[in-house]
Order: C-alpha cells, then structure tokens, then sequence
C-alpha cells in the first residue's frame, strides 16, 4: 500500500517537475502572469470610482441678483460642480448643447423677488443624459444642494432652529467609503480565474495540439498523475497570485484583512482547485488552444466580472442572471473574501461559501476527469 | 523590366486576393473559430447589457421597527415604494440588525425607536438611525441618500403644517425640475452597449490576431508563406482584412441585438460608425500584429494580450467615467484609442454625432492605427527577414 502511494507520488511529482520546468523554460510567460495582477489591482485601486467631482456645470442666470449668485456659489462649492464658463444664458445654453458642459442650470428671472414672497421656485436643470452613472450624481448633488441652500434661507428667515426628524447613519466596515476595499477581494477572484482557468486551459489544450499528450499517454504514468501532475504547478502559481494580490492590496491600498487568514487561504484554495478544474475540461474539449482561450474567457473571466457581485451587485440584476451566479464560484469567492477581509466574518457566517466552493469544484474536477477518459478510449 | 513592373501591380492584386481567399476559407470552415467570433460577442452583450446596471436599487434592507405603531408602520411603507430599498429581513432591534449586516443578509438596516409615532405627533424631535454595510460605496451612498430624502421631505412637510396652523407665511419652496436628455430614463444599457462594442472588438481582433499568428509561427507555416513570393506587407494586409468585415458584422450583431433586446436607441448614420470602426480596427490588429511579433507562443500571445486589453478597457471610460479617475491616470486615457472610439461610438447612437461633431476622434483613432499598424509592420518586417 505504502509502496503504491509512493509510486503514485513519484510519478504526480515527475510530471509537476515537467510542468515546472517548462514554466521555467518560459519566464516570460511566468513574469506575465505575476506582473498582470499587480497591474490590474494598481489600476482598479486607483482607476475605478463613480465619485465625480468637479462635473462641468453651465449656468444661465436671468435673475442676476444677490440670491441667485448665492444660490450659483453653493453649486460650485469645492467637491461639487465646476462653472465651465461664466457668461450669459446664450452661451450656456450653447455650453451646454457642445457637451463642454453636462447639465445646465436655468435661474428663472424674478428668482429673488418669488423666494422673498414665499413662493414656490422651481429651478430648471438640464442634464446630459448619456451616461446615467454621471447623470444621476448630478442628479443627486443638485438635489441635495438646493435642499441645503433653500434650508439655509428658511432658517435665516427664523424658522425654528432645528427640524423634527434627523436621520443618523452608522456605517460598518470600510467607513471611509473607500472603493479599493471593496474591489481588492474582487479583483483576487477575477486575476486568479484568469490565470487558474486561462493558463490551465492554454498548456493542456497546446500538448493535445502538438500531440505530446498522446505520447504522455503511451508512457507508464496514469491519467490521474497526468491530471494532478499538470494542476499542480499551476495551483502554486495561483496562491503565488493570491499572496501577490493581497499583499499589494494591504500594503498599497491599506486593505484591512480583519478575519484569520487561514479562511482567506481556504477559500482561495477551493477556488482554486475548481478553476483549475475547469480550464482543465475546457482544454479537454476544445484541444485548441486559440479556441479554449476564448471559451475560457466566455465561461470564466466573464461570469467572474459581472456575475460575481465584484463590480456590480447581484441582486440588482434579472432572475435568470441571478439564478445562474449560484453556479459562478467566484461569487462565493467574492462574498467570502469580502467576509473575511473587512467584516472579519468567521467559519459560523461563511461555511456556505466554503461548502459551495467545494462542491462546484468536486462537480467540475469529476466532468473534466470523465471527459478525459472519454477522450482517451 | 517595365513589362514586369507593369505586371507587378497586377500580380500583387492576384496574390492578395488568393490569400485573403485562403484566409476566409480557413476562418469560414473552423466552426469553433466562427463562434467565437460571432455568437460570443452576441452573448457577451446580451449577458453585459443584463448584468451591468449602475441605477442601484433593490438594495436589500433590514427593518427594525421599534415603536409598532400605525404611524411607524406606514412612513417605512411609503419609505420602501419606490423600490431603491427592498425589505429583505425583520430585526428587533439595531443590535440584531447589526448582526444580520453581518451575516450578510442585508446591506443596509433601518431603525425606527420606540415612541417614534407619538414624538412626532407631540413634534418632540425623533431620530431615525440607519446603519450601512460600508463594503460596496456606492451602494450605501443610495441607501443612505434614500432614507435622508424621504425623511427631510416628511420633516419640511412637518414644518410646513406646523406655520400653517400657527398662521405663519410658509417659507418660500425651492425644487430643482431636471430635464434629461439623450437617455431620458437613465437606463444602463444605452451607454454601456455602445461600450461594449470597442471591448468586444479588442478581444475578438487583437487577441485572435496575436494567437492566430503565433499559431502559424509555432507550426511554421508562417515560414513557409514567406518564402512564397507574396510580399510580406500583403501577406498582413490579406491576414488582416478579413477581420476588418468580421469586425464590422459584429458591430452590425451588437447594435442589432442592442436595439431589439435592450431597447438602445439607433440614432446616428452608420456611416460614422463603420468608419469609426475601420480606423478602429488599424489600432486593434496592429496592436495583434505586435504582441505576435514579440511572443514566441500562444500562451505569451494571449498573456500579453490580455495585460494589454484590461487596461485598456478600464481606462477608456466604458465602465466606469474617465471624469471620475485622478488628473494623471485622465491624462493616460489620452493614448487609448480606445477611449476614442466608445466616445465616437456612443456619440453616434445616442447623439445623432456626425462627421463634424466626432472628427477628432476619428482623426485620434487613424492616428493611433497608422502609428501602431506602423510599428508592428516594421517589427514584422525584421522578424521575418
């Protein structure tokens, strides 16, 4: 017994060695797939945020008074609009249709006179409506500033000094609201899909296209050992990615990992394996490798984008799109790391995510172990 | 000599049009290669324009209602209508929400206290607490923004009744009335399809280009057309044009797909965009064309591919604004032409943009593709000879 396990591992560890060494005898590749996540995780970190600041703002002021310059100054508060031009109303309205400005503010004339009388104002905002996630920031800070500044009159005019009803927030976790906490777990999913998945997928299919797979085949070592020994390197590679990632997240982005690192080390593992899985069977079938990196990209990168709730959240999308994340490992991935890293949740609140993982993965390690036998007979 | 260089001309045309008859043949009969690249970017768009949506709503809430009463019970009724909160639990209190937080069963918690009803009957000042799962920025910047507004509305409207009963003028109401124009009802698809087009055509042109060729070179029939007589430059040029009319039938797919599945609005020429797309196209094969002359295989191809196209993507402003990134990484955008062609692009569908309004961008775009189409040629040119 002893003697067939130690066989077993011989021969698993002769071809990882293989494997390795043609990793090495590729460095490019290797530094390839080491550089691209640092790259990625530099750009998201610091690249991707909704929040605008200093949107182009045209104004058409035909009142011109004390008020509406008031009124115009709080629009161009620091943190809020930018006046693209200061000029008249024929002008802005020309800003405004070249789209050198995206939204156009309208003070009626009389503004001043109709707010003194207590009448009710109503300013005309022009939005650029193209890009909604713009559109509706500008949507909000105008809402919230004429909220403001019509608060401000009515306190002034000797309203009583405080109103009835506050609504006070508590944010938990991330307070600061910064966007690379909630990316960095993210983009952990997304870089080791591509390298688990792609590369998998890419060194497999390219020994069926040279033929070498059949010459592994007619050699004593079994197609379990052909199996593990060729995931096993590629299953270092991705920790490597995942410690490479984590580390540039905590050190650059100050990423917080408030739960043990073991549940990040479990998760990532059992990502792994299942990723490892499928680049395995994509490889399987496809035996081209132009062919499996496009698979790879349509069954792994894509549901790991925008099925994951990495960018986007999953409950805001139709049924079917919701029903079908449950099959997306990164979506568990994703859910759990975020747990981990900035919740601090433990195995009580996150056993789902790990059961998850592992099942999607023992389901795709059996398809792509079947289909090889298949392939063979 | 000048019966030859009068036949050259002619000879040349025949050798392109047989390799370009090669070519197409070899595409047309491979019918994985066809998939990939006309029924994936059809459902990359379909699954892209479902799944991307920045109007956050249906944010899943918890709800603790303290106080029990008529009152309490319908503020959170109409606070939960317009559908930006969805009530996804009940708690006790702000402790057991907290916890639900937690688990992750909810992202935001709405806490009413006790007595909230009678205080603001008697007008004593309440406060509503609302605690948020800070993880996802945006989302619990919606969430809070919600709660303020329906309770700073009830609270003005308080007021408002309050001076009426005490024979007070009210004071004067100050509203915005916004008008949207080009996507009236801010949906995501009309600004994200026009996005996805300039990244479907980078993974379909430049990644199959880079690995297409790096094929050829592992197999050597690179090697073997080379010493053909056909000359190099249209050797490329007949590799290349037969993903110029791939390229433009996928725009054809998308923005058919586009108008029929999400409704986007079709309103500029097709002229503009075709030619958009061809300039287009100069950079993306070109960029192709170079990582193959710097890869020895498939694997390098594809790796450098991709560590080209993320970035790209990111920092061209389909998924998330330009405006929003810093002053710097703004300034980066500049040299990406794929930056161009989104914004020529969604100009075209959504604006009506015509050669006089997207000009510069079609000026960026042919710059970029001789610049780059340019280099690679050269490069190619060396490897081979």
């Amino acid at each position: 017994m002893k003697g067939r396990l130690g066989h077993f591992l011989v021969r698993v560890g002769a071809i990882a060695a293989k494997e390795v060494l043609h990793i090495r005898r590729d460095p490019r590749t290797l530094y390839m797939a080491l550089v691209m996540p640092v790259v990625m995780l530099l750009l998201f970190g610091f690249g991707v945020s909704f929040d605008m600041e200093r949107i182009p703002l045209a104004v058409a002021d035909r009142d011109g008074t004390g008020a509406s310059r008031e009124l115009v100054d709080a629009f161009v508060a620091p943190g809020e609009f930018a006046l693209s031009h200061r000029s008249g109303p024929e002008e802005a309205h020309e800003l405004f249709r070249r789209g050198r400005a995206l939204a156009l503010l309208v003070v009626p004339r009389d503004y001043q006179r109709d707010l003194a009388r207590g009448a009710a104002v109503s300013l005309q905002l022009l939005v650029d409506g193209a890009d909604p996630v713009t559109a509706n920031q500008i949507l909000a800070k105008a809402d919230a500033i004429v909220r403001s500044v019509g608060q401000a009159r009515a306190l002034r005019a000797g309203l009583s000094g405080q109103l009835p009803l506050r609504v006070k927030v508590y944010t938990l976790y991330n307070p600061e609201a910064r966007s690379a906490e909630y990316l960095v777990p993210g983009l952990a999913a997304y870089l080791m899909a591509i390298a688990a998945v792609l590369l998998t997928a890419l060194t497999v299919a390219g020994e069926w296209e040279r033929g070498s797979m059949e010459q592994l085949f007619a050699s004593p070592v079994g197609r379990l050992d052909i199996i593990l020994g060729k995931l096993l390197p590629y299953l270092g590679l991705g920790i490597l990615q995942l410690l490479l990632v984590l580390g540039v997240g905590t050190a650059v982005f100050d990423v917080p990992i408030q739960g043990s690192p073991l549940m990040v080390f479990a998760l990532g593992l059992l990502f792994l394996v299942g990723m490892l899985g499928q680049g395995l069977l994509i490889s399987v079938v496809t035996r081209n490798q132009l062919v499996a990196t496009q698979a790879g990209a349509l069954s792994a990168l894509l549901p790991s984008m925008l099925l994951s709730g990495m960018l986007f959240p999953i409950e805001n999308m139709p049924l079917v799109l919701r029903a079908l994340s449950y099959l997306i490992p990164a979506r568990y991935l994703v859910h759990g790391l975020r747990g981990v890293m900035l919740k601090g949740n433990g195995l009580a609140v996150l056993w789902p995510d790990l059961l998850a993982l592992a099942l999607l993965a023992a389901a795709v390690l059996a398809a792509a172990t079947g289909r090889f036998k298949r392939r063979l007979a | 000599m000048t019966a030859s260089a009068a036949r050259r001309p002619r000879l040349a045309r025949v050798q392109f049009a047989a390799t370009v008859r090669k070519e197409v043949l070899q595409t047309v009969r491979d019918r994985r290669v066809m998939f990939m690249l006309i029924a994936a970017p059809l459902i990359q768009t379909i699954v892209f324009g479902f799944a991307v949506d920045f109007d956050v709503d249906r944010i899943p809430t918890v709800v603790a209602d303290r106080d029990r009463s008529p009152a309490s019970r319908e503020h959170l009724r109409r606070l939960l209508a317009d559908g930006t909160l969805r009530r996804s639990a009940v708690a006790g209190d702000a402790v057991e929400a907290e916890r639900l937080i937690d688990r992750g069963d909810a992202a935001a918690a709405v806490v009413l206290p006790p007595r909230f009803g009678a205080d603001l009957a008697a007008e004593r000042p309440a406060e509503v607490q609302v605690v948020l799962d800070g993880t996802d920025p945006n989302r619990s910047n919606v969430a809070a923004g919600a709660v303020s507004r329906y309770f700073g509305e009830v609270a003005e409207s308080m007021v408002r009744e309050r001076l009426g009963r005490q024979g007070l003028p009210p004071p004067a109401s100050l509203t915005v009335t916004p008008r949207l124009s080009y996507n009236p009802s801010l949906r995501t698809a009309p600004y994200i399809v026009p996005g996805i087009l300039s990244m479907l055509l980078v993974i379909v042109t430049t990644i199959v280009t880079a690995m297409g060729l790096s094929r050829e070179r592992e197999v050597g029939t690179l090697e073997q057309v080379m010493v053909t007589p056909i000359r190099p430059l249209w050797l490329l040029a007949a590799k290349m044009t037969p993903f110029v009319f791939i390229g433009l039938l996928d725009v054809l797919l998308v923005i058919t797909a586009g108008s029929w599945i999400f409704d986007i609005p079709l309103r500029g020429s097709l002229a503009v965009l075709f030619a958009g797309t061809v300039l287009y196209l100069l950079s993306t094969l070109g960029v192709g064309l170079l990582i193959s002359t710097v890869s020895s295989n498939q694997q390098q191809s594809f790796l450098a591919g991709f560590l080209f196209a993320l970035p790209a993507i990111l920092l061209s402003g389909v998924m998330t604004p330009i405006r929003a990134m810093p002053a710097w990484l703004q300034a980066v955008t500049y040299l990406n032409p794929l930056r161009y062609f989104a914004e020529l692009a969604r100009a075209n569908l959504l604006k009506a943009a015509g050669f006089a309004d997207v000009w510069f961008q079609l000026v960026a775009l042919l710059v970029f593709g001789v610049v780059i189409l340019g280099l690679a040629t050269a490069r190619f040119h060396k490897r081979m000879g």
